[in-house]
């Protein structure tokens, strides 16, 4: 976990110094009121200060708390899960937003899972009728469409 | 007796047939949601959330908070019967439950939450009912300053009275805090933090972060390892307690309530650490605290009573003050805001029917799922036998098409899955997510009310204490920061005294 700590420590350190930086050219203090940076100084400020408890306690911290993290097969479970996502995403604008679901409801029941081929069907099926029944069909959502109208 | 008027009146309003199915829509939702581990009621609801887009905001608003208190008693289903908590507030359930049914008394032990859970739900939506008008009408005198500190409240409560370290509660806080300043400065109309991209400029909205880091992350954790777990069976005829029983939890359904219902009006506490803090108190009061752990009826019961109390309760200082104390009153606010309800003190007087009618609902809603905890019970533990692999990917592919359905835009889709991994990298990193879905809620509330302080007081930050309320309220923010620091101080003496301990024991052998 102390590894964990020092990375958290560090990205809230760049996130906050990001937001100091991202909002220098904006004033402080305008007229009489405070400015479009007042909060974003105060923020990125408190930020910085627990960057740094948590980097302080993690280093007087000699508990040893192992890491939270899963194993190797989890990680690529985790990661093929978001690379399916991210792919389906980047599908949508091309075949549409119900063929892309399935796409990556099949991808993930059949690649990911490993789960036999018709019940993957029949799950995507329902999966596909109920967006259509509650998004389309009764909120008359207008959601992107492929090549085929659908 | 005007709340009691009031609410007869919000019985009319609940009773009506489209609110009732709603209801009963809800409440099962929120039954199943809580059952299936790796989705929180929160998840459910802010997944669920688009889909109210067409309701009128009375029915949404039964419909979600259905499923924020089914979810509590939900949770029991897979607690006792499978030992994994199906939402983080039945995790002392599962000490004690999944125990019992290893003993053949699962049917006992969810008998002793439904009814628990039933009761002190009861309890707790009448004391809503009256606690809510009082409250409501103490805030009209409220002013800027006390609001910002009501809100500052609401993120360092959660900090302190949270269940890990205080400094990554505030850690998850301050990055909602940072998320929310993304977007057009609402005083003075710059831009901020958009780095030049159009979809920013109107800020980022509550429901991709809400649905990204709970739903996304929580399947994304459950997607780490295949799930095979095996649900202990139950049978209707065991779904009854004895006398005996009844006597061993009663007291226990009573304390629960109340610890459940007090915690719950605490900005930040919320069900779980109720839950945790109910069963420590009865398993001090029990004649037989060794039970605890081992199988404990009443230790089931109060944690039970207790989690669905602090739901209930949570939901007294969201209707009064339009201030959420848990992640799923954040959720119930934010769908306020997007019905185009403005929330705050006024609410009770300019929303009356749907206040009363909200809280009648919880009344039906409690009514409704002690019939499905009791005699349907083993129906919904049959749920449990379904794969969670053919569930992941439906509940993936209606959280990214509800939000596609808010703004119907791809990017939100996108900033939903960017959510979705940082939520995971929260739960792996162990920073608590509740504080900051509460303070992307909040921080427009404070950051107005902030700037709204200063400016009428011409800069002096004096302004926060001259006032006795805002002064009490300024205490409060300072004594929640310092309650962590003093619990580890607290601790490292203990552990300093403990080491001299054990070095004299060491010396002495």
């Amino acid at each position: 976990m102390r590894v964990t700590n020092f990375i958290v420590a560090l990205a809230l350190f760049s996130l906050s110094s990001g937001v100091l930086l991202g909002t220098w050219d904006l004033p402080y203090w305008a007229d009489f009121a405070p400015g479009s940076a007042f909060a974003p100084f105060w923020v990125a400020t408190v930020g910085i200060i627990l960057a740094l408890a948590l980097f302080v306690a993690t280093l007087a911290d000699e508990g040893g708390e192992p890491h939270n993290f899963p194993d190797r097969r989890g990680i690529v479970r985790v990661i093929a899960l978001m690379a399916g996502l991210w792919l389906m995403v980047l599908l949508i604008p091309l075949v549409g937003f119900i063929s892309a679901s399935t796409l990556f409801c099949l991808l993930l029941l059949l690649g990911i899972e490993r789960r036999p081929l018709v019940p993957s069907l029949f799950a995507t099926a329902v999966v596909m009728t109920l967006v259509y029944g509650v998004f389309i069909a009764w909120l008359g959502i207008a959601l992107p469409t492929g090549p085929f109208g659908i | 007796m005007d709340a009691l008027a009031s609410l007869a009146h919000g019985f009319s309003v609940a009773m009506t047939p489209t609110n009732l199915l709603f209801v009963l829509i809800g409440v099962t939702l929120g039954q199943l949601i809580g059952a299936l581990p790796g989705i929180g009621p929160s998840a459910g609801m802010a997944l669920l959330l688009p889909v109210t887009f067409g309701l009128e905001p009375v029915t949404a608003l039964v419909m979600l908070s259905g499923i924020m208190y089914g979810g509590m008693y939900g949770g029991t289903l897979t607690s006792v019967l499978v030992n994994v908590p199906g939402e983080a507030a039945s995790v002392m359930t599962a000490v004690d439950g999944n125990q019992l049914a290893r003993q053949g008394r699962a049917g006992q032990a969810l008998a002793a939450a439904a009814i628990g859970s039933f009761l002190a739900g009861i309890g707790a939506v009448t004391a809503l009912a009256f606690l809510t008008p009082i409250l409501s009408a103490f805030a009209l005198g409220f002013s800027a300053p006390e609001y910002f500190l009501l809100a500052l409240l609401g993120i360092t409560a959660t900090a302190s009275l949270g269940t890990g370290s205080a400094v990554k509660a505030m850690i998850g806080a301050t990055l909602g805090l940072m998320i929310a300043l993304v977007g057009t400065d609402p005083i003075q109309g710059t831009s901020r933090l958009t780095f030049g991209s159009l979809e920013l400029l109107e800020g980022i909205d509550f429901l991709p972060v809400a649905i990204g880091v709970f739903g996304i992350a929580e399947i994304l954790v459950s997607m780490e390892q295949t799930q095979a777990s095996r649900a202990v069976r139950t049978r209707l005829r065991d779904m009854w307690l004895t006398g005996k029983d009844w006597a061993e939890c009663r007291m226990a359904m009573l304390r629960g309530g109340l610890v459940g219902f007090v915690i719950g009006l605490m900005p930040g506490a919320g069900p779980t650490v109720a839950a945790l803090l109910a069963y420590i108190v009865e398993k001090k009061v029990s004649p037989h605290p060794e039970k605890f752990g081992h199988g404990a009826l009443d230790g089931v019961a109060a944690a039970e009573s207790a989690n669905n109390s602090a739901a209930h309760g949570a939901m007294v200082p969201m209707l009064a003050l339009g201030i959420p104390g848990s992640a799923s009153t954040a959720v119930l606010l934010a769908a306020l805001v997007l019905l185009g309800i403005r929330p705050g003190p006024m609410l009770l007087t300019e929303q009356a029917d749907l206040v009363w009618g909200l809280i009648a609902s919880m009344f039906v809603g409690n009514v409704i799922l002690l019939v499905m905890n009791l005699p349907l019970a083993p129906l919904f533990a049959s749920v449990l036998r379904i794969p969670y692999s053919y569930l992941a990917p439906g509940i993936l592919v209606v959280s990214l098409v509800g939000a596609y359905a808010i703004s119907l835009s791809l990017f939100n889709v996108g900033l939903t899955l960017f959510f979705g991994m940082v939520g995971y990298l929260m739960i792996r990193a162990d920073i608590p997510r509740a504080p900051l879905v509460l303070a992307v809620v909040l921080a427009p509330l404070m950051e107005s009310s902030l700037r709204q302080s200063l400016m009428l007081s011409e800069g002096s930050p004096a302004i926060f204490v001259e006032r006795p309320l805002s002064a009490v309220l300024a205490l409060l923010v300072v004594g929640s920061l310092a309650l962590p620091l003093f619990n580890f101080l607290l601790a490292r003496r203990a552990a300093r005294r403990a080491g001299v301990e054990e070095a004299l024991s060491h010396s002495s052998d």
